[in-house]
């Protein structure tokens, strides 16, 4: 067509090229389509449909094998009436046959009634009409006449219609009855072989080769690109959790999760052993499923495992290897590599509790996050909330003793060597090392540090170098009596005694035994007068301690003392004293100065300073450095501030926010740093030259891996991510009892008690859990909160035969109680605080039935009635039954009378025997019985109201400490059937 | 051996050896007068134009990735998605310019002895749009698209985190072909080099024609007719405009700070940067005495330098060496020339300044926001 010489190209050669970008084009989008179809996700999910035909043909072949038996007579009853139905096929066919010509018929004859009733209605309207506008007849003729005769006519077609009705209703019926038997049998056996259909069913939905053709088909089509926006097999699947947010910075967005569109068995418990990522949940009954309480489609997977829900493939999902081992398998199996800009990658599994604070972030007790409770213990107990704040989980007192006395104490020599190393003299102090780490290793570190400690000491014994170490006799008992009251009134629920360190697990039941020091050493530490002034009292030193009183007269109380001081640490007693360098004092008092002032300043007003002023301010300096105040209780530091990082959401900080200072083998995660921060605190100077006021100072506590990861659990938790508040925990838990159940951590109750099933360290000591401190486990349904107030105000006798006894807690405000009360409360889901007197009939059949089902009970032989003394000798007393009136709630009596043992596993209580209607039915049971339980005639719920209603009339004193004292102050402990009971003298009073 | 050449290759990066070494090789490469062409012609280096040049300068350029791509601290700027272009840019514009030059070789040839270029075409004879440009485009624009696509497939979209203000990425880059306007941000007051440069640019492109009204080289390929333009417009594109996008780009690390190629892009790494200004130099370290309250007397030597710089000089030159050149184009010629040209030349001349005196601002007066 063109004349190739009037062009410029040569169009040939053009139209070539024009073909050949054509069709590299149309591959390009070929490829576009491919690239866009060909998901990872869709290969997880079609190697899922196999798996799941698999199994499904597996199932069935367990259901066909169930029923195998079952079916055999069914399908032949089946047989048999098809069989029989067979035999009167002609009849059947002839019935059929006329079926079809009288529904046709009526087809007809109903097609002329609805006809007809048209034209009626038409009529119908025009007579109505005629009636509205009668005045005026000069419309036309009447139709009045009209409408009857056609209504007529109507009524004869509904006759004729209504006989060919029933005549196919007839013929129907006898259709029915001919196939009635066949129908039966079917329904017989479709019951048998329910499992089976439904199993059935399931497969030939997924199971290609099971599908007719036309579903084959349409199997095939659904899936292809473009139309498999209808309604695809493959697909993604995703869930929006509207109650949790993604923070993009300027917005929450919901979450949107897409897990499930790999992790297909993840609800499906038939997928426990399959492969990931088909693996079912590891634990539905808590998630997941709609019956947990963490269903799926409400908190979908990222609330908790965090990661980019959005993704669909390994890497986009933000996937993080829980070890070194996965890691390396991840990069070989699925090219795993970091996705940097993800800023919540998913938690690793070894950290997947953190996620549980951001919903029970004031939760105390969440169950089935032990690492997490054990983190947050430790954040409380090793005090990282006295210079760390954290909003969401703040301190409730400095977690050290108050050093505000402290020349009272200890000598400034020991506190000096002290804070040198307080590992030293105490292998398992709490306290954490400032000083000996290894960015202060040089020598002129190490002067300095000297100095500053030197000052510190100096500052905090300040009155005649402070009290040393000596064994007064007039505080020195006998010190093996002291080693056995130690073991038996209850020390042992907060204090070990362990020269050496041990292995031992670390959980939070073996933190209870830790909760007070370690006492060894303490010869060597403090004065025999110190020691037996504190356990006297020990608010008189210290308004803030945690350690109560256990009421221990003066004899006692030199016992212990002596027992306690014969503990002495003789390489620390040898140690030298810390040596202070004044040159280094100097530099380090300058260093200081020249911050405030211009360094001529700084050097005239030290050149003014003498040897004590230089100390005190060197040693002010250093505490506000090193933040000693966040533990400790020191004069002059009342208002000072935190020094540490705040870490209210530290989990959620950008890890490029992270300084991993010169360190290149270091993973960049948070949780790799917040490791190696927690290992060495100094790590991140490693390499850094930077002056002594520069030096990172956070203090090692020498945690161990355990600890580590558990502290690590707890910061990643917390964290800025948003829930609304609907979705929080605590929405279910009164803030009072949170507290209470905060301040029983910190006050150690779970020592001695066993409180919502944990605790009790205190039994493994003393040996039998009769002569322990009781179970709590029932108390906040069991006690009257009014007496319980003022019991734990003023503990008195209940338990009379256990030496271990309640210590007074006078440090613990009404308010605080009052909390604790409620944390009970809470626990058992007692809503009532207040109560009325129960009030008690004394001539209704009921109580006189207690009253015999009391005497024969012989509960008098092991309770007190007031004053009375059980018969029967020390070692089975029980608690005094005058008190019930006012210490018990009678609900809870009632069910205690049932069946102790459940709610008290392991007492002395027998349930009280109640004679049942057959064996008061027998003759001369009424010589036994007494009328009245005749007349109850085995009625559990009488007999047992009637016995708490008798209980409730006993009368007597209630506080008998002085009754129970004076018998064991004459008699002993001797009774025991148990070691722990073989001391004497028992205190000035009680125990519970 | 490789480590000594990636070391060499940092060295040799480092912007002052890299920019002055460019600086003074591109009159070399693209001889303004006859005395660098004579240089040129000594040491050969017009061979670039020649087809073993092409394979040379490619095999070089390839070379330098490859080795960049198996170091571990060059691959990862090399291989991140945003900077695909930069390379194809460097490929690109390395061939499209000897493209060019070895045409106007060819033509210089020819028009020394005395034939007409390789181009010249009878004035009647006319080639028609369709289909003869048309259709060439259009399977141009197919290509291209298949590449695109191609381009989207294999590489996914650089998405980062979403952006948080309190979290700047480090270092924060511009998009690509803004980043030597970044650079330009090392030595030059936003003002300037945010919005007076990029729009000389723009308006100094547009005056091109009307300031060169030489109508040589029109419709075919030429060195030799107008060497002092294409010099001139080879500097400020390939050095001041292109070199400075490859520096922001591969050369640019956290904090700004300069890294080699082959370095690690270390966060802790400090250069001292102290920066003094002209008056500083002048009131402070020659006069010893302090900075006068007055700004205008302040920066006063500041104002006469850049008077100096940008109107007497123009004055002083056309008196003297663009004698020739004032006559033949007239005052508003000139004037726009000079306007442009030495705006242009500011930007090495405060880079020098910067690297050898730490000179920061002639004039500074933060009080108004107006530096320069």
């Amino acid at each position: 067509m063109f004349n190739n010489d009037e062009r410029y190209w040569d169009i040939q050669k053009l139209n070539k090229w024009f073909a050949i970008s054509s069709v590299l084009f149309l591959f390009s989008m070929a490829w576009t389509f491919i690239d866009d179809n060909d998901d990872e996700f869709k290969e997880y999910q079609r190697q899922f449909r196999q798996l799941e035909i698999k199994i499904t043909e597996n199932n069935l072949e367990k259901e066909l094998d169930v029923v195998k038996a079952d079916r055999v007579s069914y399908e032949k009853d089946l047989s048999d009436a098809q069989s029989i139905l067979d035999s009167k096929n002609e009849k059947l066919s002839t019935l059929q046959t006329s079926l079809i010509e009288v529904k046709g018929r009526y087809y007809n004859e109903n097609m002329i009634y609805q006809g007809q009733k048209a034209e009626v209605d038409g009529l119908k309207y025009l007579v109505e009409a005629e009636n509205a506008h009668h005045e005026d007849s000069s419309h036309g003729p009447s139709h009045k006449d009209d409408y009857s005769a056609a209504l007529e006519l109507l009524h004869k077609y509904k006759l004729i219609k209504e006989t060919s009705e029933s005549e196919i209703k007839d013929i129907e019926t006898a259709i029915k009855k001919m196939n009635a038997e066949v129908k039966r049998c079917q329904d017989n056996l479709n019951v048998v072989l329910k499992d089976v259909i439904i199993v059935d069913n399931k497969l030939t939905k997924i199971d290609r080769k099971r599908m007719t053709f036309a579903n084959k088909v349409g199997d095939v089509i659904r899936d292809l690109p473009i139309i498999d926006f209808l309604d695809p097999y493959y697909k993604v699947n995703q869930i929006v959790v509207r109650e949790v947010k993604y923070d993009v910075n300027f917005a929450a967005v919901p979450k949107v999760d897409r897990c499930t569109s790999c992790h297909l068995g993840i609800e499906n418990p038939g997928f426990v052993d399959a492969p990931q990522p088909f693996t079912t949940h590891p634990d539905l009954d808590l998630y997941i499923t709609s019956a947990s309480s963490h269903p799926m489609d409400r908190f979908g997977c990222t609330s908790c495992h965090a990661g980019r829900g959005r993704g669909t493939t390994f890497n986009s999902s933000t996937h993080t290897p829980n070890s070194e081992e996965d890691k390396l398998r991840w990069q070989e199996d699925y090219d795993w590599e970091v996705m940097h800009h993800w800023l919540q990658p998913m938690l690793p599994t070894r950290y997947t509790e953190a996620s549980c604070f951001k919903c029970h972030n004031n939760d105390m007790d969440i169950k089935g996050a032990d690492k997490l409770m054990l983190g947050l213990s430790l954040v409380d107990v090793a005090g990282c909330n006295g210079c760390h704040l954290v909003q969401d989980f703040p301190q409730l007192a400095k977690i050290g003793p108050s050093l505000q006395k402290l020349d009272e104490k200890v000598s400034r020599e020991w506190v000096a060597k002290w804070i040198q190393n307080p590992k030293e003299f105490r292998h398992s102090t709490k306290m954490p090392s400032p000083f000996g780490q290894e960015n202060q290793n040089t020598p002129e570190m190490e002067s300095w540090n000297n100095a500053e400690i030197f000052a510190i000491s100096s500052f905090l014994v300040d009155e005649n170098d402070g009290h040393s170490s000596d064994s007064d006799y007039r505080f020195i008992g006998d010190s093996e009596k002291g080693e056995a009251l130690f073991n038996s009134i209850g020390c042992r629920g907060c204090h070990i005694v362990e020269p050496d360190p041990t292995e031992s697990d670390i959980t939070l039941f073996e933190y209870t035994k830790l909760h007070g020091p370690n006492l060894i050493g303490v010869g060597s530490k403090t004065s025999a007068e110190w020691v037996y002034n504190w356990i006297k009292d020990p608010m008189a030193y210290n308004p803030d301690s945690r350690m109560p009183n256990l009421r221990v007269n003066d004899q006692d109380a030199k016992d212990i003392t002596a027992y306690i001081m014969s503990s002495l640490n003789e390489s620390f007693d040898n140690k030298p004293d810390v040596a202070l360098d004044e040159d280094a004092l100097n530099k380090v008092a300058f260093t200081h100065l020249s911050k405030q002032m211009p360094e001529s300043h700084a050097e005239k007003k030290l050149a003014g300073m003498d040897l004590d002023e230089k100390l005190d301010y060197v040693a002010r300096k250093s505490i506000t450095h090193y933040g000693c105040f966040g533990c400790h209780s020191i004069s002059g530091f009342e208002k000072a501030k935190p020094i540490g990082t705040d870490l209210t959401e530290e989990g959620s900080k950008p890890t490029i926010k992270l300084d991993f200072g010169l360190l290149h083998d270091i993973d960049h995660t948070n949780f790799a740093w917040f490791e190696a921060k927690l290992r060495n605190p100094r790590i991140y100077d490693r390499g850094k030259v930077s002056p002594p006021m520069d030096k990172l100072k956070m203090p090692n506590f020498d945690f161990n891996q355990t600890e580590i990861e558990a502290i690590t659990t707890a910061i990643l938790g917390f964290n800025g991510n948003k829930v609304d508040e609907e979705i929080k925990a605590h929405n279910r838990v009164d803030e009072l009892a949170q507290k209470g159940s905060r301040l029983i951590k910190q006050y150690n109750c779970q020592g001695c008690h066993l409180i919502n099933d944990f605790g009790g360290q205190i039994t493994d000591i003393i040996g039998a859990p009769e002569y322990s401190p009781p179970n709590l486990n029932t108390e906040g349904k069991k006690a009257n909160p009014d007496w319980l107030l003022s019991f734990l105000n003023e503990p008195s006798i209940i338990r009379p035969n256990l030496q271990v006894r309640m210590p007074s807690f006078h440090q613990i405000s009404n308010e605080d109680w009052n909390a604790i009360i409620k944390y009970f409360q809470h626990l058992d889901n007692e809503k009532i605080s207040y109560r009325d007197d129960l009030a008690i009939d004394k001539s209704t059949l009921e109580f006189n039935g207690g009253k015999v089902l009391h005497d024969l009970g012989a509960c008098d032989n092991c309770h007190f009635y007031g004053t009375t003394f059980p018969k029967q000798d020390a070692s089975t007393w029980a608690p005094n039954l005058a008190m019930t009136k006012e210490r018990l709630n009678p609900d809870w009596v009632k069910e205690w009378l049932r069946e102790p043992q459940t709610i008290m596993p392991g007492t002395k209580m027998p349930a009280p025997f109640l004679p049942t209607s057959d064996l008061l039915s027998i003759d001369g049971a009424e010589a036994d019985w007494g009328k009245e339980l005749i007349k109850i005639n085995g009625d559990t719920e009488a007999m047992l109201d009637g016995l708490r209603d008798y209980v409730w009339s006993i009368k007597g004193k209630t506080n008998i400490d002085k009754t129970i004292q004076d018998y064991f102050d004459k008699n002993g402990y001797e009774f025991g059937d148990d070691d722990d009971d073989d001391d004497d003298d028992w205190g000035d009073d009680e125990d519970w | 051996m490789i480590d000594t050449f990636k070391s060499v290759i940092d060295a040799l990066s480092t912007p002052t050896v890299s920019f002055t070494l460019l600086s003074i090789f591109t009159p070399l490469v693209f001889p303004p007068t006859d005395w660098f062409d004579k240089i040129n012609r000594k040491f050969g280096i017009w061979r670039l134009w020649t087809k073993p040049g092409l394979y040379t300068g490619m095999g070089f350029i390839t070379f330098f990735f490859v080795v960049g791509y198996f170091d571990p601290n060059f691959n990862i700027t090399l291989t991140k998605p945003d900077n695909f272009p930069i390379i194809l840019m460097i490929y690109s514009m390395f061939f499209f310019l000897w493209l060019g030059m070895s045409k106007a070789y060819v033509n210089d040839e020819r028009i020394d002895k005395g034939l007409k270029p390789v181009e010249y075409n009878d004035p009647d004879d006319k080639v028609l749009v369709w289909p003869d440009l048309v259709y060439i485009e259009f399977i141009s624009l197919i290509l291209f698209m298949v590449f695109l696509i191609v381009w989207s497939i294999l590489v996914a979209a650089p998405l980062e985190e979403p952006a948080n203000p309190a979290t700047t990425p480090n270092p924060s880059k511009a998009p690509w072909y803004f980043l030597g306007l970044q650079e330009m941000l090392v030595y030059f007051d936003p003002w300037l080099a945010g919005i007076v440069f990029p729009m000389f640019i723009i308006f100094g492109m547009m005056a091109i024609p009307y300031m060169d009204t030489n109508p040589k080289g029109d419709g075919y390929y030429s060195f030799k007719e107008r060497r002092i333009g294409i010099f001139i417009f080879m500097y400020g594109w390939l050095i001041l405009w292109l070199f400075l996008i490859v520096i922001g780009t591969f050369f640019r690390g956290p904090n700004w700070n300069f890294f080699g190629p082959f370095e690690y892009w270390d966060p802790h790494k400090v250069v001292p940067l102290n920066n003094v200004n002209l008056s500083e130099y002048f009131w402070v370290k020659m006069l010893n005495t302090g900075l006068p309250s007055n700004i205008m007397l302040r920066e006063s030597l500041g104002f006469i330098t850049v008077f100096a710089y940008m109107f007497m000089f123009p004055i002083f030159l056309a008196k003297t060496w663009f004698k020739d050149l004032f006559a033949k184009i007239g005052p508003v010629r000139y004037t726009s020339l000079m306007l442009f040209g030495l705006s242009m030349f500011s930007l090495p001349i405060k880079m020098y300044l910067r690297w050898f005196f730490n000179l920061k601002y002639i004039i500074a007066i933060p009080e108004w926001f107006f530096n320069i």
